[in-house]
C-alpha cells in the first residue's frame, strides 16, 4: 500500500493508513489504549484525556486519538508518568460518577441482592445501573487499575432520572460527559435534538432549554444510547436485562438493509438491537423502527399452533392436521383459480420457494409481494436501462454532490437512506433538491424544495429537462458514449414551454430553473423517489422523466450517484430477483420468454404457465369476480387494507400465515403460524441490491414456522417434490444457480462478510457490483431516453374541491408546542395550522385565525387557518415527528413499525368550526 | 505614493489643522471615563459652550490611561499647551469654562499636567509626572488624543501611512522582515514570535485566509485592548490589514465580547470609514490586493478567547477549543487557514512598518522588545493603563507608577496575567519586567494586567477567588479541566473556612498535575498556576488556615462570595430552570 506510515507503539511496530491517528493504528493493531469520548467511526473529539500516550521527542502527554499518525513515531501508552496521569484524570471522573462497584474488588463476587459489606449507597452500586456489564468506565477502571479509596469529595448528582419521553431513559446522573451522544447526534445524523448544557462543573448533556425531546428534533434514533459508554442512556424496554448473547441480522422494517446486532436475553428474548457500525449499509445508524420497533418478536400475541376453521371456528390444530387439510383442498384451484401473497418481510429463500410452488404445483404465475403496488417502479427501468434496480450504493451518496428526493417521506420510510443525505447537506459538500408536494423533513435540508401542485410531478420532473436541454448543460460526451434517443427526448420537451409548465405545476420558472441548474452542476449525483402520491397513470411518465434527467446529467454508472428506487417493501428487491411476482421467473426472466421460460422448466421439469399472473393490485378483484377462489397469505397480513379483506371473503378456501391473529387471519380457513425475522435463516436484497444473511437470533415462538418448511410439507403430502430443503442455505444454492446475477453468493460466503455482496455478483470470486451499468461487460450501455408526454392535472371531485397534504418534520422552532403529561409520559400538544393560499381563503370565505376542519373521504382534522403563500388548491398542515413517537410508544398494536402511519394526500374540503 | 492616499492625507491635514486653529476641549470617554463620570461633563461642557456661545471644539477622545485621574478633561488653545483637568465634575464645568474658555486663564489647582509647550509654573509637564515618565507611547500613541470616530484624525497623525508605504514600496515578505527584526512577540500571553506565526500562514496555501484578531479580553484586571479599540481603532485596522498583506489573508475577523459597545461601536464604524476611504475592500488603496473586515461578537465565555474555541465561536458554534493539530494555520475558521492576534500586538505593527522593525528592537529588555501595556490595579494609588518599555522593574511599576499601595500600606500580593497568571509575592520587587523573568518567577505577563492587593489580603482567599474565576469559566469538555477546577474550588473553599484538611496541599498538587498535563487547552493547562504561586509564595498565609484553622487577616471568615457552578445538582444548574420550556 502507499504511503504506508511505520512506526512503534509499545514496542511494537505498526502501520498507519494516512490520516489516522495513533489510537486508529493503535486499535488496528490490536493494542488497547483506554479512551472514553472516542468513538471509531466519528471525529475525535479530545476531551477524556484517557487516551494520552508518551512520543519520544515530544514535549507532555499527547491524546492518541487527535495525533496523527508519523512515520518513524515512538509511542508509549503504558509510562509511569501516563498511568498515573490516567489514575489521576479518572479519580476526578469518578467524583461524581456512583462508583461503589466500580472500585471495589469484590465487584465479580457480589450480586444484586447481596447487601454491600462496605455499606455504599445503593444509587452508588453498579448493580443498579442498567448498562450492566457493558460499561466502559468499568472497563477502564479496571485496565488503570484504580484505588479502592480516592481523596476527592463524591457528591451524588441527585437528578431526576427522565422517563417521560418515548423509547428510552436518560439518567444524567451517571452521565461522564463524553458528549457521543451529542456528537452522534449531529455529525453522523445531521440532527441537533441535543447539545451541551451549561458549561464547567455543572456542564451536562440536555435539549436547548430542556425541553422534552418531543420538541428538540429527536428522531428516536437511538444512535445516542448505542454510543453512551455508561448507563446514562438506555433503552427503556428491558432496561436492566442482561444478553447472553449477541446475533447480526438485518432489519425487518425497510429495505435499506440495515445490519443490526439482537441482544438476546436468557429466556430467548430479543432485548435490544443495535446498530453495526460495521456494517456499510448503515454504518452504525438505525431509526426508531429498527431500534425500537423490534418487540413484536417477543410478543405474548403471537401464534403459537396452526388453527383450522371447524363448524365456522377457528381452532387449535396440529401441523399435521393442518397440512392434511392444505394439501387436501389445494388441488382444487390449480390452474389460475389460486394465488399466494408473501409479505416483503419473506425471505429469498421463502419467496423463491412461493413462486416456484405456484409456478409449478398450483400451475399459476398468481404470486406476487404484497407491496409490489408500484412496479412500474423497477419496469421503468427495465425498458430504459435494462436491469430493474437501483444503479448505486445508497450510502455513497455521502460523497455526492447533489441528490433529487422525489416525492418520499424518506425520513420515516426509508431512514437510514437519508442520514447521508442530511450529513452531507448539513457539511454543505452536498446540494439537496426536493420535490414534494407535503413537508417533510429533508425538505428542511434542501437548498431548493420544490413543492408542485400534487399530481403534476412528471411535468415538473420534465420542465427540469427542458431546462438542461435549452441552456445545453447535459454531459454530451456521456450521452453519445452510451445512450439512444436524446433528440428524441428533446423533441418531446417542446411540449413542455417553462411557462406551461409553472402554470401547470404552480412552481415558479424561476425555481425550476435554480434547481435544473443545481442538478447539471452538480456531479456526481443521485435521485431518490419513492412514487408517494403519484396518481397511477402519471407514475411512468415521473419515472422515465428522472431517469431521463439521471442520463442527461450522466449519474448513471459513476460511482456515488445513480437513480433509487425507493420500494416500500423490506425485501422488495429480493421477491423481483427470485420470481415471487406475477410476471417474472427468477433472474428477472419474463414469464413469456419462451427461451428463458424453457431453462426454468427443464430445471423444474414442469410446464410453466406463459401469461402474467395476477399481481397484488389486481388480486382482490379477481377474487370478488371468483376468478381467484383460493387465496395464501404469508406475513404481514394486518397491513391488508379493509377493502381488500372484504374481497377475500368470497375465497372459498383462504390461508393466513403470520405472527399474530390479526383482522384478516380471523376470517381465514387455515391459520398458520409464522416465524419472526429473528428467528430464521435467509436473505433480504436491500434497495441497493445488497444481499445479506438474516440470522437466527432466538428460537421460533411456539411451534411456528416458515412458509418453506410448510411449502415442504404440503409438497410432500401432494406428491410434488423440489421442496424437501433442510436449510434456507440449500434454497439459496439453488437460486444462485439458476440466477445469473446471485451466481457468486452463498450463505457461506456472506457469513464472513459485514456487508453482505451487492449483486450482479456472478462468480465466487466476484467482489459484487457497488454501481451498475459502470464500464462492465456485462452491462453493455444500452440505455435509452424515455420520450416525454404530457399529462392532465388531476381535477378534484366536486365535494372534496381541495388537496389535503398532509406533512411532518422533527421540529418547528417557530411554533408553539407544549408538553403535557398523559399517563405519565410527555405528549406534545398545540393548534395545528392549516395553511391556506389568499385566493382559496377567499374563494371559500376563511379568515387567518379560522379555525377549521380539514375533511377527507377518510379523516377530519382540525386546526387554525394560516393564509400564507402555499400553493392554491392545496391546504397543507405539517405535524411534529413527537406525535408519532408518542403515537406509536403508546400503540397496543403489536408491531406498531410496521404500520406508521403515511403522508397521503387527499381530496378535501374545508369546513369551518367553532371553538 | 498611490494618489489615492495623498489625497486622504492631505484632507486629513486641512481638517486637523482647521481644529487645532480654534481652541477645543477633548474629554476622555473611553470606558473609564464613562464610568467616572464623562459622560455628564461632556454633556455639561457643550452645553456651557454653546450657552455661552463661543467658538470652541469641544470632542469626545478616547483615554490617556491616567484612570485615577477621570474625567479627564483636556484644554487647547490655538499653539498652546494641551493642559490636563482631572477628576472633573459637571458642576465644575461653568467655572473651567469661564477660567479657560472665556478667559485666558489655567486653573493650576485643578490641574493634573500639561502637554507640549509650559502653560504655566504652576503645572507640571507630563514629562515630570511619575504615572508619565517611563511610558514610551506606540500601539497607544494615539489614545486620548484623536477622536477615535473621525478616521482624517488618525490619518493626520501618520495614520495609514505604513500602508500606503508597505503597498507602495514593499513586498509582503519585507512586511514580515520588518515584523521579524523588530522582534515583536504575541502580547496575548503566550508570547509567541508574531513573524513565526505569520510566516506559518504565508506558507500555507489558499485562495481564502483569515487574520484573527482577539479582543474577547476576559481576564479580570484587564482593558487595553478594549482601551485601544475604544481609543483608537484603525491603528488596529491598519495592523490587521498589513498582517493581511504580510501573509496573503483577504478578510479580518475582529472578535469581541458582546455588551462591550464602546469598543464594538466604535471599531465598526472605523471600520466603514476604512471601506469608505478605500482602505478595504476589494481593491486595498487603488492596489490588487483585496482585504476586508469585520466584527465578530461572542457571548460571555473567558474561553472563546482561545484561539480555537474562538474560531468556533465565530462559526456560530459553542465556544470550546478544538485539538491540535491540526493548527489554525492550516485548519482556522470554516475550516480555512487563518491567523489569530491580539488586538495589542497588531497595534504595534503599523509603527514598526512606518519606522522600520529596528527602531522597534532598540526598545526593550533582551528578547522582549518593544512595549508593555499595563493595566494597573487594585488597591494602588493610581489605577490605568500605562505604555512602558520592557527592562523596568515590577517595583519601578508598582511605586513610580501606580504611586504604591492606597493608604500607604504596603505590597502584599501582585497577580499577573490575567487569573491564569498567578499571583507573586513582595520580594517580587526586582524582578525585570520581560516574558522570561516573569516566567521565571512563576507568574505569566500575559495581556499585561497586573493587579495590586495590599498587605490586608488573604492568599487564600485571593486564590480562591481567582480559581473559582477559573473554574466557572470552565468550558466543560475536557475533563481535567472540568472536574479538576471544580474540586480545586471545592478545597479551597473549605481551607478558607477553616475546614482545611492535612494533606490537602499535596491532594491540590497531585489535581493540578493532571491538568496541567492532561487539559486540552491553556485554561485547564495553566488552571493550577494561582494555586502553585500561591503555595510557592504565601505558603504560611496556607500552613496558618489548614494548621490553625483560622485566617491570618481574618478575611475569609467574613467572605461575601460562594463559588456557584461546581456540580449539577437537582438544586441549582440549567436542571432546575427547565420548567421554563413548558411556560
Amino acid at each position: 500500500m502507499p504511503n504506508e506510515i511505520t512506526l512503534t507503539i509499545d514496542g511494537v511496530t505498526v502501520t498507519a493508513k494516512p490520516g489516522q491517528t495513533v489510537i486508529q493504528a493503535a486499535m488496528d493493531a490490536g493494542i488497547y489504549v483506554p479512551y472514553l469520548c472516542y468513538w471509531p467511526g466519528m471525529k475525535p473529539y479530545g476531551a477524556c484525556r484517557m487516551c494520552v500516550v508518551e512520543v519520544e521527542g515530544q514535549r507532555g502527554t499527547p491524546v492518541s486519538c487527535t495525533l496523527p499518525a508519523a512515520p518513524g513515531m515512538v509511542v508509549k501508552s503504558t509510562t509511569p508518568q501516563v498511568k498515573e496521569l490516567r489514575q489521576g484524570i479518572l479519580e476526578l471522573l469518578l467524583s461524581e460518577h456512583p462508583h461503589g462497584c466500580l472500585t471495589c474488588h469484590r465487584i465479580e463476587l457480589c450480586g444484586p441482592q447481596d447487601i454491600c459489606l462496605r455499606h455504599v449507597r445503593v444509587t452508588d452500586r453498579c448493580v443498579v445501573c442498567p448498562k450492566n456489564e457493558r460499561c466502559e468506565l468499568k472497563d477502564t477502571v479496571r485496565y488503570v487499575n484504580m484505588n479502592l479509596e480516592t481523596p476527592l469529595a463524591y457528591n451524588y448528582r441527585n437528578l431526576p432520572v427522565e422517563t417521560r419521553d418515548p423509547f428510552y431513559d436518560r439518567d444524567y446522573n451517571l452521565c461522564i460527559v463524553c458528549a457521543r451522544c451529542i456528537r452522534v447526534c449531529e455529525e453522523v445524523r445531521g440532527d441537533d435534538a441535543i447539545a451541551m448544557v451549561d458549561r464547567s462543573g455543572t456542564a451536562l448533556v440536555g435539549t436547548s432549554r430542556g425541553t422534552s425531546l418531543l420538541e428538540s428534533g429527536c428522531e428516536f434514533c437511538g444512535a445516542c444510547v448505542d454510543v453512551c459508554p455508561v448507563g446514562a442512556l438506555v433503552e427503556r424496554r428491558y432496561k436492566w436485562e442482561k444478553a447472553i448473547k449477541t446475533v447480526t441480522s438485518t432489519c425487518t422494517h425497510c429495505p435499506v438493509g440495515c445490519q443490526v446486532k439482537l441482544e438476546v436475553d436468557a429466556r430467548g428474548r430479543v432485548i435490544r438491537s443495535v446498530g453495526d457500525w460495521s456494517a456499510p449499509a448503515n454504518q452504525g445508524q438505525l431509526c426508531f423502527k429498527g431500534k425500537f420497533g423490534m418487540e413484536f418478536v417477543n410478543h405474548r400475541a403471537r401464534l403459537k399452533t396452526p388453527l383450522v376453521r371447524r363448524h365456522g371456528v377457528l381452532e387449535e390444530a396440529t401441523w399435521d392436521e393442518a397440512l392434511d387439510i392444505l394439501a387436501a383442498r389445494l388441488p382444487d384451484y390449480r390452474d389460475g383459480a389460486y394465488a399466494m401473497l408473501v409479505s416483503p418481510r419473506t425471505t429469498n429463500e421463502d419467496a423463491y420457494l412461493a413462486q416456484r410452488f405456484a409456478r409449478t404445483v398450483m400451475g399459476t404465475n398468481n404470486v406476487d409481494v404484497a407491496s409490489n403496488t408500484r412496479p412500474e417502479m423497477l419496469l421503468s427501468l427495465r425498458d430504459t436501462l435494462g436491469t430493474m434496480a437501483a444503479t448505486g450504493t445508497v450510502q455513497d451518496l455521502e460523497q455526492a454532490k447533489a441528490v433529487l428526493v422525489v416525492n418520499s417521506n424518506t425520513t420515516e420510510d426509508h431512514n437510514v437512506a437519508a442520514v447521508p443525505l442530511k450529513k452531507a447537506a448539513k457539511a454543505g459538500t452536498l446540494k439537496l433538491v426536493v420535490i414534494d408536494a407535503r413537508e417533510v423533513e429533508l425538505t428542511r435540508y434542501a437548498e431548493v424544495w420544490l413543492r408542485p401542485y400534487p399530481g403534476t410531478e412528471a411535468t415538473l420532473v420534465a420542465g427540469l429537462l427542458r431546462v438542461i436541454a435549452d441552456e445545453g448543460l447535459q454531459d454530451d460526451d456521456y450521452i453519445a458514449a452510451n445512450c439512444q434517443g436524446w433528440d428524441d427526448l428533446v423533441r418531446s420537451l417542446q411540449a413542455f414551454p417553462l411557462s406551461q409548465v409553472e402554470e401547470a405545476t404552480g412552481v415558479p420558472a424561476a425555481q425550476v430553473q435554480q434547481a435544473a441548474r443545481l442538478l447539471a452542476a452538480n456531479r456526481p449525483g443521485g435521485i431518490m423517489y419513492a412514487l408517494d402520491n403519484i396518481p397511477a397513470d402519471q407514475r411512468t411518465s415521473l419515472l422515465h422523466g428522472l431517469i431521463d434527467l439521471a442520463l442527461a446529467t450522466g449519474n448513471v454508472g459513476a460511482p456515488n450517484a445513480g437513480l433509487f428506487p425507493l420500494l416500500p417493501g423490506t425485501n422488495e428487491q429480493g421477491a423481483w430477483d427470485v420470481g415471487c411476482v406475477p410476471a417474472f421467473l427468477p433472474g428477472h426472466v419474463a414469464v413469456d420468454d419462451d427461451g428463458g421460460r424453457a431453462a426454468f422448466e427443464s430445471a423444474w421439469t414442469s410446464d410453466l404457465p406463459q401469461t402474467p399472473g395476477l399481481g397484488v393490485n389486481d388480486l382482490f378483484h379477481a377474487v370478488l369476480d371468483g376468478r381467484v377462489k383460493a387465496v395464501q397469505i404469508v406475513g404481514d397480513s394486518a397491513a391488508i387494507d379493509e377493502p381488500a379483506r372484504h374481497a377475500l371473503a368470497q375465497a372459498e378456501l383462504l390461508v393466513v400465515h403470520d405472527l399474530f391473529l390479526g383482522d384478516l387471519a380471523q376470517q381465514a380457513d387455515i391459520v398458520l403460524p409464522l416465524v419472526a425475522f429473528a428467528e430464521q435463516e435467509g436473505t433480504y436484497t436491500s434497495l441497493d441490491r445488497r444481499v445479506q444473511l438474516l440470522r437466527q437470533a432466538v428460537l421460533p415462538k411456539g411451534e411456528s414456522q416458515s412458509l418453506g418448511w410448510v411449502l415442504r410439507g404440503v409438497t410432500e403430502r401432494m406428491g410434488a417434490w423440489g421442496f424437501a430443503f433442510e436449510r434456507a442455505s440449500e434454497v439459496f444454492d439453488q437460486v444462485a444457480a439458476m440466477v445469473p446475477f446471485y451466481g457468486g453468493i452463498s450463505h457461506q460466503r456472506l457469513d464472513g462478510l459485514a456487508g453482505g455482496l451487492q449483486w450482479p455478483c456472478p462468480a465466487d470470486s466476484h467482489p459484487g457490483t457497488p454501481h451498475l451499468h459502470a464500464d462492465d461487460e456485462a452491462y453493455v450501455h444500452t440505455a435509452r431516453f424515455a420520450a416525454l408526454h404530457t399529462t392532465q392535472r388531476p381535477t378534484p371531485p366536486r365535494e372534496f374541491p381541495l388537496l389535503y397534504a398532509p406533512g411532518r418534520v422533527l421540529a418547528q422552532p417557530d411554533e408553539d408546542v407544549a408538553v403535557v403529561q398523559v399517563n405519565g409520559q410527555n405528549a406534545l400538544q398545540r393548534e395545528e395550522a392549516v395553511e391556506i393560499s389568499a385566493g382559496d381563503a377567499q374563494a371559500f370565505g376563511i379568515n387567518d385565525g379560522d379555525l377549521l376542519d380539514v375533511v377527507t373521504p377518510l379523516s377530519r382534522v382540525r386546526g387554525r387557518a394560516r393564509v400564507n403563500g402555499t400553493m392554491p388548491g392545496v391546504v397543507a398542515m405539517t405535524t411534529l415527528f413527537g406525535e408519532l413517537a408518542t403515537d406509536m410508544q403508546a400503540s397496543d398494536a403489536p408491531d406498531p413499525a410496521l404500520r406508521v402511519p403515511g403522508l397521503d394526500v387527499m381530496p378535501a374540503r374545508l369546513e369551518k368550526a367553532s371553538d | 505614493m498611490s494618489d489615492a492616499f495623498a489625497a486622504l492625507e492631505r484632507q486629513a491635514r486641512e481638517t486637523w489643522a482647521a481644529l487645532e486653529a480654534r481652541p477645543r476641549v477633548r474629554v476622555g470617554t473611553d470606558i473609564s471615563g464613562l464610568a467616572a463620570g464623562a459622560g455628564q461633563v461632556l454633556d455639561a461642557l457643550r452645553r456651557e459652550v454653546e450657552r455661552r456661545g463661543l467658538d470652541v471644539a469641544v470632542h469626545a477622545v478616547g483615554s490617556l490611561g491616567q484612570c485615577y485621574a477621570e474625567p479627564l478633561v483636556d484644554i487647547q488653545k490655538p499653539g498652546g499647551a494641551r493642559v490636563f483637568y482631572r477628576n472633573v465634575t459637571p458642576e465644575m464645568v461653568p467655572q473651567l469654562v469661564e477660567d479657560c474658555l472665556v478667559g485666558d486663564g489655567v486653573r493650576a489647582d485643578l490641574a493634573l499636567g500639561s502637554l507640549g509647550d509650559d502653560a504655566s509654573p504652576d503645572v507640571p509637564r507630563f514629562e515630570e509626572l511619575d504615572a508619565w515618565r517611563h511610558q514610551v507611547r506606540i500601539a497607544t500613541r494615539n489614545c486620548g488624543t484623536i477622536d477615535p470616530g473621525e478616521m482624517s484624525h488618525y490619518i493626520a497623525h501618520g495614520g495609514y501611512s505604513a500602508l500606503a508605504k508597505a503597498l507602495d514600496e514593499m513586498t509582503p515578505q519585507e512586511v514580515l522582515d520588518q515584523v521579524s527584526k523588530a522582534g515583536l512577540r504575541g502580547r496575548g500571553g503566550a508570547a509567541f514570535p508574531t513573524a513565526v506565526k505569520w510566516g506559518f500562514l504565508t506558507r500555507t496555501p489558499g485562495d481564502v485566509k483569515y487574520i484573527l484578531v482577539n479582543c474577547e479580553e476576559g481576564d479580570p484586571g484587564a482593558f487595553n485592548d478594549k482601551g485601544i479599540l475604544e481609543s483608537d481603532p484603525h491603528t488596529l485596522i491598519e495592523g490587521a490589514i498589513l498582517a493581511g498583506y504580510a501573509t496573503g489573508a483577504t478578510f479580518g475577523y475582529v472578535f469581541i465580547r458582546h455588551g462591550h459597545d464602546g469598543p464594538i461601536d466604535r471599531t465598526r464604524r472605523a471600520i466603514e470609514q476604512a471601506r469608505e476611504a478605500g482602505l478595504l475592500g476589494e481593491s486595498v488603496l487603488g492596489s490588487d490586493f483585496a482585504f476586508d473586515m469585520e466584527v465578530s461578537l461572542v457571548g460571555e465565555s473567558y474561553v472563546s478567547g482561545e484561539e480555537t474555541a474562538l474560531m468556533e465561536a465565530i462559526e456560530g458554534k459553542r465556544a470550546m477549543p478544538r485539538f491540535r493539530p491540526p493548527f489554525p494555520a492550516q485548519f482556522g475558521v470554516w475550516g480555512k487557514p487563518s491567523n489569530i492576534n491580539n488586538v495589542k500586538t497588531l497595534a504595534y505593527v503599523p509603527e514598526i512598518v512606518r519606522r522600520g522593525g529596528e527602531w522597534f528592537a532598540g526598545i526593550g529588555h533582551g528578547r522582549s522588545t518593544g512595549t508593555a501595556i499595563l493595566c494597573l490595579s487594585g488597591e494602588v494609588v493610581r489605577p490605568g493603563m500605562y505604555e512602558v518599555p520592557f527592562g523596568l522593574t515590577l517595583g519601578q511599576v508598582i511605586r513610580d507608577i501606580a504611586g504604591g499601595v492606597l493608604g500607604g500600606r504596603s505590597v502584599k500580593v501582585l497577580q499577573t496575567g490575567g487569573p491564569l497568571g498567578g499571583v507573586l509575592g513582595p520580594a517580587s520587587m526586582d524582578i525585570v519586567l520581560d516574558f522570561e523573568s516573569m516566567a521565571q518567577a512563576g507568574a505569566i505577563l500575559g495581556s499585561g494586567g497586573i493587579i495590586v492587593g495590599s498587605e490586608d489580603v488573604c492568599a487564600v482567599d485571593l486564590v480562591r477567588n481567582l480559581v473559582a474565576f477559573c473554574q466557572f469559566e470552565s468550558c466543560g469538555k475536557c475533563f481535567p479541566c472540568r472536574l479538576g477546577m471544580t474540586h480545586l474550588v471545592e478545597v479551597l473553599d473549605r481551607i478558607a473556612e477553616g475546614r482545611g484538611r492535612p494533606g490537602d496541599q499535596q491532594l491540590m498538587e497531585s489535581m493540578g498535575r493532571s491538568m496541567a498535563l492532561g487539559s486540552l487547552c491553556g485554561h485547564g493547562q495553566l488552571g493550577f498556576n494561582p494555586v502553585s504561586s500561591a503555595f510557592r509564595y504565601f505558603a504560611e498565609d496556607f500552613r496558618v488556615h489548614i494548621e490553625e484553622q483560622r485566617c491570618p487577616v481574618g478575611r475569609c471568615a467574613t467572605f461575601f462570595f460562594k463559588p456557584t457552578r461546581t456540580r449539577p445538582m437537582a438544586t441549582g444548574g440549567w436542571y432546575a430552570q427547565r420548567d421554563y420550556a413548558h411556560h
